[in-house]
């Protein structure tokens, strides 16, 4: 059941925007020393699953400490991936003044080269969230996850398309920022195409020697164990952060954006356009954790830069907020709403029609 | 021709080699240095850090702290400071704090510190304890005598008696026949910082003549005074530590007599401008150049960086992606978005989001 689109105007828009400006307020005056405590927590916990990770799978024996290995690595990836490095990528640490943990210099466990990222995720995606044409996370270029997107026949193939992405979805992250159809379409000069590509390349290059060369030759004659052990560990991680991430923005209810409709926004619009373009999950302590509280991806973007485990504590105070403007929350268990965006992907795999949106004022 | 530079070029291209993002993450110092800490607390591979030994009340709301560094603290010679790095409630934060005594052959050094008003980094100085530890700045300052055989002359006041008490350790340890002569003025006998300190020295060393003035009965320290005190005044090398209009008073004396370049001032770090609430602009200096700019009160300091031709990295232009931060070195700025008024000192700041509220300097 599709929700409706809510619009709030006037003096309503104007307390819900400051209903929300004090609630992240009230956060930000409370940061401190529990934050910092928790990340650093967090980077530790990376840190010994990383290390007696790589270690059982390059001097272990035996297939059970080889599946060990394999869990504390994939464990180590996706925190760091998730937990740590979007979050203080985001800027959510920098109060630490803390020069290891700062959102501009940081960078990550994964192909996609940082300050890429901080373009195409910080800039791009958390300002344009859902806008057609201008969200370039939404469907990533290869997926039609609305009835306002183009239909071609290859669309129909979408279903794989949407396989290959997520078993290879740290690659997708990373050439995300290249924009690579631009180029091949003939609207981005070579100069420019080299310039995006070569940082990949590099973060790429560096990422793909780590895993299935210096580990592996490390461990002599064990290396086929450790070789084929990262793999497995980045697609555990591949697979998971896909899951995840996509049950953020492509679950059935979210909503889309044109262009013209967020010409002139004001910052409590700006905040609507947020909660009904994202979704949360529902779970324990550490499915949040391996989410890196993307599980709370509604409250994430409404403040990208609080820290995330801020989120679970304001959560039930941003659904009460909701809840008064009559602004659909959406949220449920992970599998819920996992199933509702394969339902999406699949749906919208067909020629489906745009019919007039009901919008609820 | 360059057989004595090579060996070493050879050394810096093998630990550039070692230290290629290749060999990433073993080679990741950071890393290694979680680990280390993880054992033990002091040790680090590249940070300097030290721990508390013990915290002594030297008057009114001043503590000495002494510290134990580790192996990477690299020393310091009399006269120099170093900047404390305190974790306050999570955040790190820096001050400088002048080394009050010598440097000694157990390896531990002595920092006083006043208590501050809006001084977060001295407020929590003094709520240190025993064993904990702190993160050291190497030795900065070329506060020093320049010779050892020069007259010297050493002027303070308040808290600025702190350089002048390790240069004269030091003149004691090492036994030289330097003449020095010390003016340094408190605002009353038993508030004077190491008054006890100063006069055991000066009874212990011929050499050293100490003169301690206290501003409560004698007014304060004047030109007059100081050439009655000493009336060779302008044959010594000066040193010079103290609150700003004492510094201003001999800074004048000095430029009058043409006495200038025998005079070094200390005080530390850039004096924060005062916040101005009704300018209509204020000037915004750019670190390490010559250049400033004029941005408008209520206008964010990106559009007025962009307005006077400079080209900040930004992004959203909301607040939310931070690729405008920029580190600002001293001044003070409203958030826009929250209306929080920062501090005075150095910190992170996004530019699209502050307004200034006094003279600013940018790390841009």
């Amino acid at each position: 059941m599709a929700s409706h689109k809510r619009r709030l105007s006037g003096v309503a828009l104007e307390k819900f925007e400051a209903e929300l400006d004090a609630l992240r307020l009230e956060v930000l005056n409370d940061i401190g020393e529990r934050d910092a405590k928790h990340i650093r927590k967090m980077r530790s916990i990376v840190q010994a699953s990383a290390i007696s990770g790589r270690g059982l799978l390059m001097f272990g024996v035996g297939p059970i400490s080889w599946v060990a290995g394999i869990i504390g690595l994939s464990l180590a990836k996706i925190l760091e991936n998730m937990e740590v490095g979007h979050n203080v990528m985001h800027g959510q640490y920098d109060f630490m003044n803390d020069p290891s943990l700062n959102s501009q210099t940081y960078e990550w466990d994964i192909v996609c080269d940082g300050e890429h990222w901080r373009h195409s995720h910080n800039v791009e995606h958390h300002n344009h969230t859902n806008i057609l044409g201008l969200d370039h996370d939404f469907g990533y270029g290869m997926l039609r996850l609305t009835e306002s997107q183009k239909w071609t026949p290859s669309t129909l193939l979408q279903p794989l398309w949407y396989f290959l992405l997520a078993i290879n979805f740290q690659w997708g992250v990373a050439v995300h920022d290249i924009k690579i159809g631009r180029f091949v379409k003939g609207r981005m000069k070579y100069s420019e195409f080299r310039e995006r590509v070569t940082p990949f390349l590099k973060k790429s290059g560096l990422q793909l020697f780590k895993d299935y060369v210096l580990f592996p030759a490390l461990a002599f004659w064990q290396w086929p164990r450790v070789l084929l052990g990262n793999l497995i560990a980045n697609l555990i991680r591949n697979v998971w952060t896909n899951a995840i991430i996509f049950c953020g923005h492509f679950t059935e209810d979210v909503q889309t954006y044109t262009r013209k409709e967020v010409e002139n926004e004001t910052r409590g619009q700006w905040y609507l356009r947020q909660i009904q373009g994202s979704s949360n999950l529902e779970g324990s302590r550490w499915f949040h954790l391996m989410t890196g509280h993307l599980s709370h991806q509604i409250e994430h973007h409404l403040f990208p830069d609080l820290p995330a485990p801020r989120y679970a504590d304001i959560a039930p105070r941003v659904q009460d907020i909701c809840q008064r403007y009559g602004v659909h929350y959406n949220t449920g268990g992970f599998w819920k709403q996992y199933a509702g965006v394969l339902v999406r992907i699949v749906k919208h795999a067909w020629p489906t029609k745009l019919r007039a949106q009901p919008v609820t004022t | 021709m360059s057989a004595q530079t090579k060996p070493k070029q050879r050394l810096s291209r093998v630990r550039r080699f070692l230290r290629h993002p290749l060999w990433a993450p073993l080679n990741q110092r950071e890393a290694w240095d979680r680990l280390a800490t993880a054992v033990n607390p002091l040790w680090s591979l590249m940070e300097a850090r030290a721990r508390v030994v013990k915290l002594i009340d030297e008057a009114p709301g001043v503590k000495s702290l002494w510290l134990k560094p580790n192996a990477r603290f690299k020393g310091f010679r009399p006269g120099q400071h170093v900047l404390l790095e305190l974790e306050i409630n999570g955040a790190r934060q820096a001050r400088c704090f002048s080394f009050s005594s010598a440097p000694r052959a157990d390896g531990l050094i002595r920092l006083t510190i006043k208590q501050k008003t809006n001084g977060p980094v001295s407020h929590a100085a003094q709520g240190l304890k025993p064993g904990q530890i702190v993160r050291l700045s190497q030795a900065q300052g070329e506060f020093a005598p320049r010779s050892a055989s020069q007259k010297l002359l050493l002027l303070s006041a308040g808290s600025g008696v702190t350089p002048m008490l390790s240069i004269l350790q030091n003149v004691a340890n090492e036994t030289s026949d330097q003449d020095v002569v010390m003016v340094h003025c408190g605002h009353n006998e038993n508030d004077i910082i190491f008054a006890d300190e100063l006069r055991k020295l000066a009874a212990q060393y011929p050499q050293i003549k100490l003169f301690l003035h206290a501003t409560e009965n004698a007014g304060r320290l004047k030109e007059e005074k100081i050439t009655a005190l000493v009336p060779d005044w302008n044959e010594r090398e000066t040193l010079l530590c103290g609150p700003d209009g004492f510094m201003q008073t001999v800074e004048s004396m000095y430029a009058k007599a043409g006495r200038s370049e025998f005079l070094q001032s200390e005080s530390f770090g850039h004096r924060a401008a005062p916040i101005d609430p009704n300018a209509t602009e204020h000037v915004i200096r750019r670190e390490n150049t010559a250049q400033a700019f004029v941005v408008l009160s209520g206008q964010s300091l990106l559009e007025g960086a962009e307005a006077a031709g400079l080209q900040p990295k930004f992004g959203c232009r909301r607040g939310i992606c931070r690729s405008c931060q920029c580190k600002k070195l001293s001044g003070t700025v409203t958030n826009l978005l929250t209306g929080q008024i920062s501090g005075p000192g150095e910190e992170l700041i996004q530019l699209c989001i502050s307004t200034p509220q006094s003279a600013i300097e940018l790390a841009l």
